[in-house]
């Protein structure tokens, strides 16, 4: 009898925990965004100011620019530069961050460069970018790029240092040759720090961009940003900010939090 | 290409580690001369530290930084090493480390992994990944990994050490199986001597220094008498005795 009773309130007990679980992930996010949500209408409503708009006119603001296709168009052109200048700064980054952690020499040589670099404001990169290049498209991706490479180089080359060289020789006597090592013995050991190297790398570059394009493109969230500052058009800076922050969870959640599950799946 | 060639000829004049810190240069092998004749298993004993690991490297081809030569009979050039730690890809299956090792051109790749798993007992494990295993499990994958290339030559450095003594007997006890379905030459490290005595048809023994070889000597029990413990403790109570 008594050991019936237990195993019932064992049951009870696991199912509470499943349950409580669940409206954790999900309720608890919703909670929270939803008093920050009426916390901003009520000091809207207190501070009366057409420089603090309330979520309602946010939130219409967003309606218009979305069913205009503005919204649309300047994201999707910030999106574009995002994503070609992630790719560059990621494919020359990791190159360099390899080749430092691979070979001793080239590491001491370039090392005071790579902190140079590391240290450089964006800003800086960015004008002197403009100046040189102009005001292209060219010198604003090199630009975000520029700024980028050396934090994923600096990542990428701490895992390349500490690459196994167990495994190395293992795969030497079961002559696995260059592309099958690669692949399946460098890679697997540097993917933690692609994936760290890559998280990073898309919050530098998302910032990066807006800066680049408020100084200088005709188009994106970052010059309509610049266009709104110069209205005092409140409501417009905060549904492109919303729209941005939208898209950048979106990428995060639907992207790189499976990617990295799967490259993840066999760590106990 | 006749049998009677023999599978592994060793020849260090010299094998010197370099000065680290403060620990000055010093010769760790010298005047090692050795053959080994095909399908003997060869086991190498000596005190730790004494540079047998170091030999094994060298036939390995892991280490070329010596004076002398190791020359393979003429077809036989397909090597396999079992390490002491098992040096499986952690992000890769049981199954998968196991097919990797395996030319791309091997036919019916699957079927041959398969095979082996089933010889070692891992056929359950196959899609598991290695770290989810037990050390004696993943020595037992690595084991297979090594069996699965069916190599001309074994090298073995202490692969079943650091287990409790019932897998390291289950283990050895199929490294004879497999050992005499397909006979293989097997240079075999270890400073286990009763595990030299069970495994070993010669048994040689590194000692002074620079190390040398100090005794070699051919073990003649039969593979039922391998698995005796009292036969096993009577030959290395004889072996070993003025060591």
């Amino acid at each position: 009898m008594a050991l019936e009773n237990q195993t019932v309130g064992t049951g009870r007990v696991g199912r509470g925990i499943v349950g409580s679980v669940l409206i954790g992930r999900l309720g608890w996010t919703l909670i929270s965004f939803l008093t920050l949500i009426a916390l901003w209408a009520l000091v809207a409503a207190l501070l009366q100011s057409r420089l603090f708009p309330g979520p309602l006119e946010v939130g219409a603001k967003f309606a218009s620019e979305a069913a205009s296709g503005e919204l649309a168009y300047h994201v999707g052109i910030t999106l574009a530069r995002v994503a070609v200048a992630f790719f560059l700064a990621m494919v020359i980054g990791c190159a360099i961050g390899i080749a430092l952690g691979v070979a001793k020499g080239a590491d001491q040589f370039f090392d005071t460069w790579l902190i140079f670099f590391l240290n450089l404001p964006a800003l800086v990169t960015i004008i002197l970018c403009y100046v040189w290049f102009g005001l292209t498209e060219v010198a604003a991706i090199l630009a975000v790029a520029i700024n980028k490479i050396p934090n994923v180089a600096v990542t990428v080359r701490e895992g390349a240092r500490s690459l196994s060289r167990d495994l190395d020789e293992m795969a030497t006597i079961y002559r696995f040759g260059t592309w099958k090592t690669l692949r399946h013995v460098t890679i697997p050991q540097l993917a933690p720090f692609f994936a760290a190297a890559a998280r990073g790398g898309l919050a530098l570059v998302w910032k990066i961009v807006l800066v680049v394009e408020l100084l200088g493109r005709p188009n994106g969230v970052g010059h309509q940003l610049h266009i709104a500052f110069q209205l005092f058009d409140v409501p417009m800076i905060l549904a492109y900010a919303i729209a941005f922050i939208l898209v950048v969870q979106i990428i995060e959640i639907g992207v790189l939090q499976p990617l990295e599950a799967r490259v993840n799946r066999w760590r106990r | 290409m006749t049998r009677a060639e023999p599978a592994i000829r060793v020849s260090i004049e010299q094998k010197v580690f370099p000065a680290i810190a403060d620990r000055p240069e010093h010769v760790v092998l010298a005047g090692v001369e050795l053959t080994i004749e095909r399908g003997s298993f060869v086991v190498l004993t000596g005190p730790s530290g004494c540079g047998k690991s170091t030999m094994l490297n060298i036939v390995a081809g892991l280490d070329t930084e010596y004076e002398g030569a190791v020359v393979f009979g003429e077809d036989t050039a397909k090597l396999a090493f079992m390490f002491q730690t098992p040096r499986l890809l952690p992000w890769r299956t049981v199954e998968e480390n196991v097919a990797l090792v395996l030319d791309d051109d091997t036919p019916n790749p699957t079927e041959k992994v398969a095979a082996i798993l089933l010889r070692v007992g891992l056929s359950e494990a196959a899609n598991a990944y290695p770290e989810r295993l037990s050390l004696g499990m993943q020595r037992r994958a690595a084991l297979a990994r090594a069996f699965v290339i069916e190599p001309d030559i074994l090298l073995m450095d202490e692969p079943f050490v650091s287990l409790d003594d019932p897998s390291a007997d289950s283990l050895r006890a199929l490294l004879i199986e497999l050992w005499n379905r397909r006979p293989t030459t097997v240079l075999f490290v270890t400073h286990d001597r009763i595990e030299a005595v069970m495994l070993a048809t010669r048994l040689i023994r590194l000692g002074g220094r620079p190390a040398h070889i100090v005794q070699d000597t051919g073990v003649d029990l039969s593979p039922d008498e391998r698995l005796d413990r009292e036969k096993v403790l009577a030959w290395r109570m004889r072996l070993f005795e003025n060591a």
